[in-house]
């Protein structure tokens, strides 16, 4: 049996960085093929090079036996090859329906006006975008832009399916859904590349997995196989391996971070019984639509808060109202007696909340350095030297490339020096928002094992996450927010105690 | 650059659906305006056949900066085709109509020529390539011996009347508006916006954008170029500054800004705001472009998307809210 789709000694560089070195690869007819691996291993440049997005350097790729490697990517959209963005990339002024209209409309097959509107509907329908059909995409939030993203390349009737992370950052339920259309594909599409992070899909869906490493191809096997390879744990799945032990803690690279903590957080001394952060009955609407509905609760100096809930049961716009992002409707924030409602998100930095924001927002244009320093603009020069070194202790391999771009580290990279420009204003309370999401399992530890070093230097914290079990780790108290509104409190034992209790609000 | 291009182009409202109701609408209007002359004087009808002229070429240009975000500033390369097609083509005896049909065959051969090394750049980019190519087509007009250099060429047809080339304003405007419609119903429509929106992602889902822009780009300057044939036909001379002159660029562009990128009606709204305005300063021509401006500050300041986008999204806003 030939393969549908090959790729033969691909290499692809971006200055000097190998992001692809000679790869070679075959997806079997009929085949789902996963694709892990760390972060920066290459694995969307794989799929932007069968896409057609990227010219590889050396190499070719072969679609049902045809070269198709000097096509453009409109052409191999044509022939059947659709794909999606990791980081979505919907048409923001258009409607939802037309984002799917448009790629309806300019894939190989001939749609008459009359077949179209059922066509669109269907697939809206079955993604779940059919309440949004009508309005602007750049109003959809993450999770959706990603079905969305789903939709336009099904709308394309593609042979074959390249799915960038489509699962990062949805909760169980969400992702036994996705599983479900994953699966439901298979009889209509005839091969599927799968990059992921979410081990569940990779698992559940995979016929055969691939890793990757720098740009080279680690191993290619059937599914059960790859996860069980005590390699691949070690590269890739660190501690959520069947096979992992839990690495012990190096006590001295714990307390040089502590050290480095002290200079960087100012910690709270609690002045009477008054909570660090007091949220009273804050609604915030949107458009329509309300997004809090009466969210009230208090943060004590040094405390660990988990901010759990489906995607759009208002997390993040809870981030965003403590930030002053997006102002409240109506309700109350007070930060160390002060009220923080109607103030600039700059003049909230100032006080002590620092914002560490969902999807990392680094700034592509600026060197590593220079966005850390844009974390701390108001310090004086010494004091943010000295905060810069504290943050390269303790993130050293920030140190290593700290000329280089912001966005040419990996998503692991990146996420630690999102952290640490949080931290350059020595925030007296840090709000990180989705600060898992997207990064493969081994740089979850490592992130976590700052945030747990962070918390014990005594900042307040709020972790808004997906991950619950992570979370919960963590935090000294725990929220689930649904639909708007706080609907269950209490210590991270007992929630963790109760899972189903936690699985049924987390929907 | 590229951020600057995007502030500009998330200034574009985004297209509503049109529909039977837009085309007769259209035809109401142009019977309107058809009546003019008869009940108008010369001067109302001058006056209407700059209102036409503007948001003829501004509702033209729109179709390629405002919907497929093709933002050209060499509009007077276009126009100024038009211009010279006409002086000689109808000097050397072809009939009024054809001569225009031939401005704007040029005009998208023109198109066509230029687009390969045009479309190698995006963006803003894309925007200064087209202003040194309209400065560049003057240059060539004013050095090379065919076309008259800096003295121009007479036309010898014989000069149409003040309702005449009102009535051949009015055709070319509706013209223009049919264009824009039946664009903006086809399956075009997604493909213009899709390549301006993200022209990357455009391609991965099937469209062709080399294709997409070319046609949005020559249609664009095609139907610039057939309203500079007329403004020949106006003149009765023409010279390389009048027709390559970037004056008209920047007419076009402060009309379209000041009535609504990317919308149906805007072009046309700037059109009649700007002509009326300049009418009612015209006993003070040395303060007219510095009020003109100024309004265009103004506009782009506290009403980013053009009179025509602030009101249809404050209609919207309204309904949404009740």
């Amino acid at each position: 049996m030939t393969a549908v789709l090959q790729l033969t000694s691909i290499t692809k560089s971006y200055g000097g960085v190998r992001a692809l070195d000679s790869l070679s690869l075959e997806v079997a007819p009929g085949e789902v093929l996963g694709v892990i691996g760390p972060n920066g291993a290459g694995k969307s440049t794989l799929i932007g090079v069968i896409g057609g997005a990227l010219t590889p350097n050396s190499g070719s790729v072969t679609f049902d036996g045809r070269d198709i490697s000097k096509l453009s990517s409109a052409d191999r959209a044509r022939m059947g090859i659709g794909r999606t963005y990791q980081i979505p990339r919907p048409f923001t002024r258009m409607t939802v329906a037309d984002n799917v209209r448009l790629a309806a409309t300019n894939s190989g097959h001939h749609i008459s006006q009359r077949e179209l509107e059922p066509f669109v509907g269907g697939i809206l329908d079955r993604l779940g975008l059919a309440p949004f059909a009508h309005e602007t995409a750049g109003k959809l939030p993450l999770l959706r832009r990603k079905r969305l993203e789903l939709a336009r390349a099904l709308a394309l009737k593609p042979r074959v399916l390249l799915l960038d992370e489509i699962g990062a950052g949805l909760v169980r339920a969400e992702t036994d859904e996705l599983i479900t259309i994953i699966q439901s594909l298979r009889t209509e599409v005839e091969s599927m590349v799968l990059i992921e992070h979410v081990m569940d899909v990779i698992s559940r869906c995979c016929d055969r997995t691939a890793v990757l490493d720098f740009g080279k191809l680690v191993t290619v096997d059937e599914t059960p196989k790859v996860l069980a390879d005590p390699v691949v744990a070690s590269l890739y799945l660190g501690s959520i391996a069947d096979s992992a032990e839990p690495t012990p803690f190096d006590e001295d690279k714990r307390a040089g971070i502590r050290a480095s903590l002290t200079s960087l957080v100012s910690v709270a001394k609690p002045v009477s019984d008054a909570p660090l952060l007091a949220v009273d009955d804050v609604w915030v609407r949107y458009g329509g639509l309300n997004a809090l509905k009466g969210v009230s609760f208090d943060v004590q100096p040094g405390e660990c808060i988990a901010l759990l809930g489906a995607n759009g049961a208002g997390k993040t716009t809870m981030a965003r109202a403590l930030a002053g992002a997006v102002p409240l409707t109506s309700g109350t924030i007070s930060f160390a007696g002060k009220s923080i409602a109607g103030l600039r998100p700059d003049e909230v930095t100032a006080l002590g909340v620092a914002q560490c924001m969902e999807g990392r927002k680094i700034f592509g244009t600026l060197s590593i350095e220079e966005n850390l320093i844009a974390g701390g603009l108001d310090a004086r020069k010494h004091v943010k030297a000295e905060r810069l070194e504290a943050v390269y202790s303790i993130f050293p391999i920030l140190k290593q490339r700290r000329k280089n771009s912001g966005t040419a580290l990996s998503g692991g990279q990146q996420q630690m020096l999102a952290i640490g420009r949080a931290l350059m204003s020595a925030p007296t309370l840090v709000v990180f928002d989705e600060i898992s999401l997207g990064l493969s399992p081994i740089a979850v530890d490592e992130v976590y094992e700052a945030l747990g070093a962070i918390r014990d230097s005594g900042v307040a914290m709020i972790i808004v996450e997906q991950s619950v079990e992570r979370a919960l780790a963590l935090a000294d108290r725990a929220m689930v927010l649904s639909q708007g509104e706080i609907t269950l409190e209490g210590m991270p034992s007992e929630l963790l105690a109760d899972a189903r209790l936690l699985s049924s609000y987390l929907g | 650059m590229k951020n600057g291009m995007s502030v500009l182009l998330s200034r574009i409202a985004t297209p509503t659906r049109v529909g039977r109701r837009d085309f007769i609408i259209v035809a109401a209007l142009a019977a309107i305006a058809f009546v003019v002359p008869y009940v108008a004087g010369t001067y109302q009808q001058e006056v209407g056949f700059r209102i036409l002229q503007l948001g003829a070429l501004a509702a033209a240009w729109n179709i390629a900066a405002g919907y497929t975000g093709l933002v050209s500033l060499g509009s007077a390369a276009f126009f100024g085709l038009g211009v010279y097609t006409m002086a000689l083509a109808s000097n050397a005896g072809l009939p009024i109509v054809l001569c225009m049909i031939l401005a704007a065959v040029v005009a998208g051969l023109f198109a066509l020529i230029v687009s390969p090394a045009l479309f190698r750049l995006r963006g803003l980019y894309f925007t200064v390539g087209t202003l040194a190519l309209a400065e560049a087509l003057r240059i060539f007009v004013v050095n090379s011996p065919w076309f008259g250099g800096q003295a121009g060429i007479f036309l010898t047809a014989r000069a149409p009347k003040a309702f005449e080339l009102y009535w051949i304003a009015l055709a070319i405007a509706v013209l223009v508006i049919v264009c824009v419609l039946v664009l903006l119903r086809s399956r075009w429509s997604y493909r213009m916006q899709a390549v301006r929106d993200d022209e990357d992602v455009a391609s991965q889902l099937g469209v062709r954008t080399y294709r997409t822009k070319l046609w949005a780009f020559g249609l664009s300057g095609a139907l610039i170029a057939i309203v500079g044939s007329v403004q020949a036909l106006n003149q009765g001379i023409v010279q390389p500054n009048g027709g390559f002159g970037i004056s008209w660029t920047i007419e076009i562009v402060s009309v379209a800004i000041i009535g609504g990128m990317g919308t149906k009606v805007g072009p046309w709204i700037g059109a009649v705001f700007i002509v009326l305005l300049g009418e009612f300063l015209i006993q003070f021509p040395e303060i007219h472009m510095a009020v003109v401006g100024v309004v265009l500050v103004l506009v782009i300041r506290f009403m980013p998307n053009g009179i025509w986008g602030t009101f249809t999204l404050a209609l919207q806003k309204e309904r949404n809210f009740s």
